[in-house]
């Protein structure tokens, strides 16, 4: 008994203590007199709110019988930590980004399949692209819900949602298309940036070098490499069709996108 | 003068420097595309429905990844069907292709209203329970696009029909069958032992 209550006292003082003052009565439960349990409950209790966000203190009251009933399940023991709370909407966002562009580039594959444009190796090169974009949608949701967040996919830029009553043509020329793909790809690449900007700033609640190591080893490095392979065909295409038969040389073009 | 000059030779060099970014639209016979077009805007509207049925099952896959959902194996299995459903709209525009459609009016083939309604669920048998009734609503509307194409009195297209009911309906009714076969074993462990039914049996979908 003396131990325990100094170990409500040095608690009054101290944050970290208040789980040792737990841990200690579920130790002596069985010993404690009625009166003094009911003080030790309420003690608890008040601990309890002192420190709320710790997991052990949900499993300690979820344990205990008497205290049970009066808080409601292990909340706190959750996998979140650091800046996913704050960045959440914005991972969201970007998710659902990366499936509106993917639906996109498979419209673009569309195009190039049907038999008037008959270009397999364009159509290849989006259906790719489109691919590779939902993959990466599905990733980001799964790495959302690793650090303890939830997806939700109604959380679609302002921008997205006017270009999608707009509904811009998806049906270019060659040249245009790779611009297109082009741009794409960067505003991806660039908002992987703003999340890492936030996630390794200075902003406390945003906080998390975990986030921006991810982003950099999960897509970054992919987009750069995408990003590269499309500037390449932008400068080989403008170069072929500045030449005197640009039919020929799409052709050709289209024939080593088809490797 | 000169700087004239210099101003022409500009303009001409950057003149023949123009790409040639627009080629020549060649007209091909088109008496070999027979679809009628009612078949084609319903397969073109369940290209959408194939969508839709994608992104529902993404938005069960997301639901039974959260940590505190915590079913890994459940997760699994529905972001795989969504990426199956994304594949079986990919076919089906494929198939369009194959008959010389979708040769304008691309960009419109899908809208991004794909929102899907349910984002969370009690447990897994009611998810599913839901994934069954999805399903047996997408056969229901392949159903009625056979029944409409192969009704047209002017033409019948026998081999969207076969296509539709050898490929797609196939799919649909082992799909079917699956979901209800593993609903069932899941009702079963669960009668008796509840949560531990449903842990174990996540762990059997890994
Ligand atoms: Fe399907
Ligand atoms: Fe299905």
């Amino acid at each position: 008994m003396a131990t325990l209550a100094m170990t409500y006292r040095i608690s009054l003082y101290s944050k970290r203590t208040d789980c040792v003052l737990i841990w200690s009565y579920c130790d002596y439960a069985g010993e404690i007199p009625g009166i003094m349990k009911t003080f030790v409950i309420f003690v608890t209790l008040f601990a309890l709110a002192a420190c709320a966000d710790e997991c052990y203190k949900d499993v300690v009251a979820a344990c205990n019988p008497t205290l049970s009933k009066q808080l409601a399940g292990i909340a706190n023991c959750n996998a979140k930590y650091g800046g996913i709370q704050e960045l959440q909407p914005d991972l969201q966002r970007f998710a659902n980004h990366l499936f509106f562009r993917s639906f996109d580039f498979l419209l673009m594959a569309t195009h190039y399949g049907n038999y008037i444009k008959n270009r397999p190796g364009f159509e290849k090169l989006f259906r790719g692209l489109s691919d590779s974009l939902w993959s990466d949608g599905i990733e980001t949701i799964k790495y959302i819900t690793t650090r303890g967040g939830q997806m939700n996919l109604n959380n679609i830029a302002k921008d997205l949602q006017d270009e999608e009553l707009t509904s811009p043509s998806l049906e270019l020329y060659e040249m245009q298309s790779i611009a297109k793909a082009l741009d794409v790809e960067k505003k991806l690449a660039l908002q992987a940036f703003d999340l890492h900007k936030s996630a390794s700033g200075k902003k406390h609640e945003s906080h998390d070098p975990e986030i921006a190591h991810h982003l950099e080893e999960e897509f970054m490095e992919k987009h750069r490499d995408t990003i590269r392979e499309l500037a390449g065909h932008s400068r080989d295409l403008s170069v072929l069709l500045s030449g005197p038969d640009a039919s020929l040389a799409l052709y050709l073009f289209d024939q080593h996108l088809q490797k | 003068m000169k700087g004239f000059g210099v101003f022409v030779v500009f303009c001409l060099a950057s003149a023949s420097a123009a790409l040639q970014c627009e080629h020549r639209i060649p007209k091909i016979p088109d008496d070999w595309i027979d679809m009628n077009s009612v078949c084609v805007k319903r397969i073109k509207s369940h290209v959408m429905e194939e969508l839709k049925a994608a992104m529902q099952y993404m938005a069960m896959g997301a639901h039974f990844s959260r940590d505190t959902i915590n079913r890994p194996g459940f997760a699994k299995l529905f972001f795989d069907a969504a990426s199956e459903e994304r594949e079986h709209a990919i076919k089906l525009i494929h198939y369009l292709l194959m008959r010389g459609e979708l040769t304008s009016g691309v960009s419109d083939l899908i809208k991004r209203s794909l929102m899907p309604s349910t984002m969370t669920w009690s447990d897994a048998a009611s998810a599913l329970r839901d994934a069954l009734q999805l399903e047996a609503s997408v056969t229901k509307k392949i159903r009625d696009i056979i029944k409409s194409c192969e009704d047209e009195t002017d033409f019948n297209d026998y081999h969207l029909v076969d296509y539709l009911t050898g490929d797609f309906l196939t799919e649909q009714y082992q799909g079917q069958r699956d979901l209800a076969g593993k609903l069932s074993t899941l009702e079963k462990l669960m009668d008796k032992h509840g949560a531990l039914g449903e842990f174990l049996f996540d762990k059997k979908l890994l």
